[in-house]
């Protein structure tokens, strides 16, 4: 911002009292002069931009930036959770080093994401591709295709624990009809995993189903025509049209899906409601295992400094995606 | 803190007028006053403020709700003896529920505390007093206590709730383990009460005759956490193992017994006779699983009696002590959660005296609590020697599974287990990975007591039982 124009009036007019600067109508039409000076146009844009983000920003310094300095803070301490407190300073990083569950759990929560994120991508843009052909009651199969999203994942949880259950769960019976052997799918540690990764994209395929569904809409149909015209195959108008034109799309996609996966957003739940991290910890994903040692183990230090670690692999994830795709716009790279 | 003036403040000027303050230093001092409360308010959640002021009003979490049937009657007794004493008290005491999962494995009791806002009493098992007491917010409740009261509560039972002769949690219950069994899946398998097996292996025959369609022969608890371990410790006593020493200072984790109680969970499951999940409420949810069909024989606490005698009315079912490896001895163990009142709370003295009031008391009020608590709202054993005798002088033990309880099972039982949760975490390991991972029970038992060596070396906390 520029200072308003500054006048030498002031230094030069006498009044008759003798004193120095200006009284009277010709100050007021001077403040006049230099508010309408001070307004223009770009500043008055420039203020209405940061009244509309001042809420937001109040809220992510209350609700984010705060609690992330007080994650980042107590990981310095030993905090047992009834006051007690002493600074240790990076012992609780050099524990988690050394601490074989924390290990496990980082190991649970790669493979985690490993599969969780192209998973979505794949029954996302695979369900947004189905719902988008003229097919009857289109609007029907969008809605249910989005509908386990708008539930409550502990309802999800609960529904799915029932349906997976040993021998006489509905997936296990339907086994059993086609003559397939009945499996433990929360019981045994090599399939909790890829129950609780199942239960979450069929939870989340619906939402990325319409992210993609924007997306697909606004590549121009004349584009598909054309190559019609040409005699191109189908997949050959998926690989060269839709999936390029899309990649601002699947960007976001990547990156929503990536941190939601590795900070456990809908994990934490499901693993919490079916399996609490079993068995043999084979579910207990980082979050989890943060949770335990915050709330179960009273370590809230220990739990911080994982915590904030955690966030930190984060951004890095974060400032790689964009840096490698200049947030997205892939056809600069 | 700095106080902020704003004179003149309908005026467009900010600065000028004597007294008040520039924009300048209206937007220094707001960024000190956020300052200090961001800074205060990211510290304010882990700090206890003991200087509370003293309240009229007493908050008591418990995760008893109102309900129909068997929640309903328990409920009561709960809203009931509140009822009584704030008829009798100028401070009250008011209820508060917590669902069952958040109370035991959930955040609500943790960040209460985290923050200062801990209840005023509530309860807690064995499993979890080290956590509070080491956290020092437990109420001695010995001062409160008279001296025949003391004497009263059976040592067994107390030992998990006293240190150095202070007694900081009054139980309301006692609730041993045993095996409960299906007499329909019995006779459907040609089987009869002469067939109740006594040893482990006799038990895994057992199961196997049962195990039949969708039906398993036998369950235990395959959920981690301090309930599966609960479960598990009689079996591993009954070889002549611990988890520690007995000055609690180094473990004992890896011995013959803890390795044997490992394998024979382990068999269960590796022959396919007990189920890795359930239904309902998990492994001491009786009426979802027994009650239901999924298993022939179940391993329960005695509160499944008052549970299918609400929920199952008509479900016929039997009752047998733990059964006990080669050169074993009959062991069960004795859960129940206590009264206990928060030292850090605005107002111990009179939580203390509540707890007493309700629970440790040799007033006839104090004991008939117990009675109907161990024997109309629920099916328990009494931790009171006089509410035993006056439960059973009102007929609560006078036949089938609560005599079995009070007579056979609960004399074999040893109080739940005191340990820091580190510890039971790293014995729940070693169950989850003999059980469910079929690791070798000799390694897992190798491992978890290297882990809880490692904790036992720097802990300071009071000591393990």
């Amino acid at each position: 911002m520029t200072d308003p124009p500054r006048t030498s009036l002031g230094n030069s007019v006498r009044n008759t009292d003798g004193s120095k600067g200006i009284r009277g109508p010709r100050r007021k039409a001077l403040s006049e002069r230099r508010a309408r000076a001070f307004w223009t146009h770009s500043r008055k844009e420039s203020i209405a931009a940061f009244l509309f983000i001042l809420p937001d920003s109040i809220g992510l310094l209350i609700f984010v930036a705060v609690p992330m300095l007080l994650s980042l803070s107590l990981g310095f301490f030993s905090v047992d959770g009834f006051g007690g407190y002493k600074f240790v300073g990076l012992a609780n990083y050099n524990r988690m080093f050394h601490d074989v569950l924390f290990l496990k759990s980082l190991w649970v929560t790669i493979l985690y994401v490993l599969i969780l994120v192209p998973g979505l991508y794949v029954s996302g843009l695979g369900l947004a591709l189905l719902v988008r052909q003229k097919i009857p009651f289109i609007g029907v199969w969008r809605s249910l295709f989005f509908m386990p999203y708008v539930v409550s994942l502990v309802v999800i949880g609960l529904i799915w624990q029932v349906m997976l259950i040993d021998r006489i769960g509905f997936i296990n019976q339907m086994l059993e009809l086609v003559h397939l052997p009945s499996r433990s799918w929360l019981g045994d540690p090599s399939l909790a995993l890829g129950a609780i990764l199942f239960v979450t994209i069929w939870f989340l395929m619906g939402y990325y189903m319409i992210i993609f569904l924007s997306g697909l809409q606004e590549i121009p149909r004349e584009y598909y025509e054309a190559a019609r015209i040409d005699g191109a195959s189908a997949w050959a108008m998926f690989t060269k049209i839709t999936l390029p034109l899309l990649q601002p799309t699947s960007f976001f996609v990547l990156l929503v899906s990536t941190v939601s996966a590795v900070s456990g957003s809908q994990a934490f739940d499901l693993v919490y409601v079916m399996t609490k991290g079993g068995p043999a910890n084979s579910t207990a994903l980082a979050v989890f295992y943060i949770y335990q040692q915050a709330f179960q183990f009273n370590n809230y230090g220990y739990a911080a400094a994982m915590a904030s670690s955690l966030v930190i692999v984060l951004m890095a994830i974060t400032i790689a995606l964009f840096m490698a795709t200049r947030g997205g716009r892939f056809h600069l790279t | 803190m700095a106080e902020i003036k704003l004179e003149n403040s309908s005026s467009d000027q900010w600065s000028d007028a004597a007294g008040g303050i520039t924009r300048r230093e209206l937007l220094k001092k707001g960024g000190k006053v956020a300052a200090v409360a961001a800074v205060s308010s990211v510290f304010s959640p882990f700090y206890i403020h003991s200087a509370r002021a003293a309240t009229k009003t007493l908050s008591f979490w418990q995760f008893y709700a109102p309900g129909s049937g068997e929640g309903d009657t328990q409920s009561k007794w709960f809203v009931d003896c509140v009822a009584a004493w704030n008829a009798t008290h100028d401070v009250k005491v008011q209820l508060q529920y917590v669902p069952n999962q958040e109370y035991m494995n959930g955040s609500k009791l943790q960040t209460a505390f985290a923050s200062g806002q801990g209840p005023d009493i509530f309860i807690i098992s064995p499993g979890d007093f080290l956590r509070y007491y080491n956290g020092g917010v437990l109420v001695d409740l010995t001062p409160y206590m008279e001296e025949e009261a003391k004497k009263d509560f059976f040592p067994n039972v107390m030992e998990t709730r006293i240190v150095d002769d202070k007694i900081y949690g009054l139980p309301m219950e006692v609730e041993p383990m045993a095996m409960y069994y299906s007499v329909k899946a019995f006779q459907e398998a040609g089987l009869s009460e002469a067939d109740i097996p006594k040893t482990w292996d006799e038990y895994l025959g057992i199961a196997k005759k049962l195990t039949k369609g969708n039906r398993f022969g036998c369950l235990f608890e395959t959920i981690p956490g301090y309930y599966q371990t609960f479960t598990w410790y009689p079996f591993m006593w009954q070889g002549g193992s611990d988890i520690a020493t007995q000055d609690g200072k180094k473990s004992a984790f890896n011995s013959a017994g803890t390795v044997q109680a490992l394998k024979f969970w382990q068999e269960t499951i590796k022959q396919n006779l007990a189920p890795r999940n359930f239904l309902g409420g998990g492994g001491g949810d009786i009426v979802a699983n027994l009650g239901s069909g999924l298993c022939a024989m179940q391993n329960c606490g005695i509160w499944g009696i008052s549970a299918l005698r609400q929920n199952a009315k008509d479900f016929q079912y039997g009752v047998f002590p733990l059964p006990i490896p080669p050169n074993g001895v009959p062991k069960s163990i004795l859960g129940g959660w206590a009264f206990v009142a928060n030292a850090k709370g605005p107002s111990p003295e009179e939580s203390a005296k509540f707890c007493v009031w309700a629970l440790g008391s040799m007033h006839e009020d104090s004991i008939q609590r117990i009675v109907d608590w161990c024997i109309k709202s629920k099916s328990d054993v009494s931790p009171r020697k006089s509410a035993l005798d006056k439960a059973a002088a009102q007929g609560g033990y006078d036949s089938g599974p609560m005599k079995l309880f009070k007579d056979v099972i609960a004399p074999t039982g040893r109080g739940e287990p005191r340990v820091p949760p580190e510890v039971y975490k790293a014995v729940s390991d070693a169950i989850q990975a003999s059980q469910l991972s079929g690791a070798d029970p000799q390694q897992t038992a190798e491992e978890a007591s290297q882990r809880i060596d490692g904790f036992l070396a720097g802990y300071t906390g009071a000591p393990l039982r």
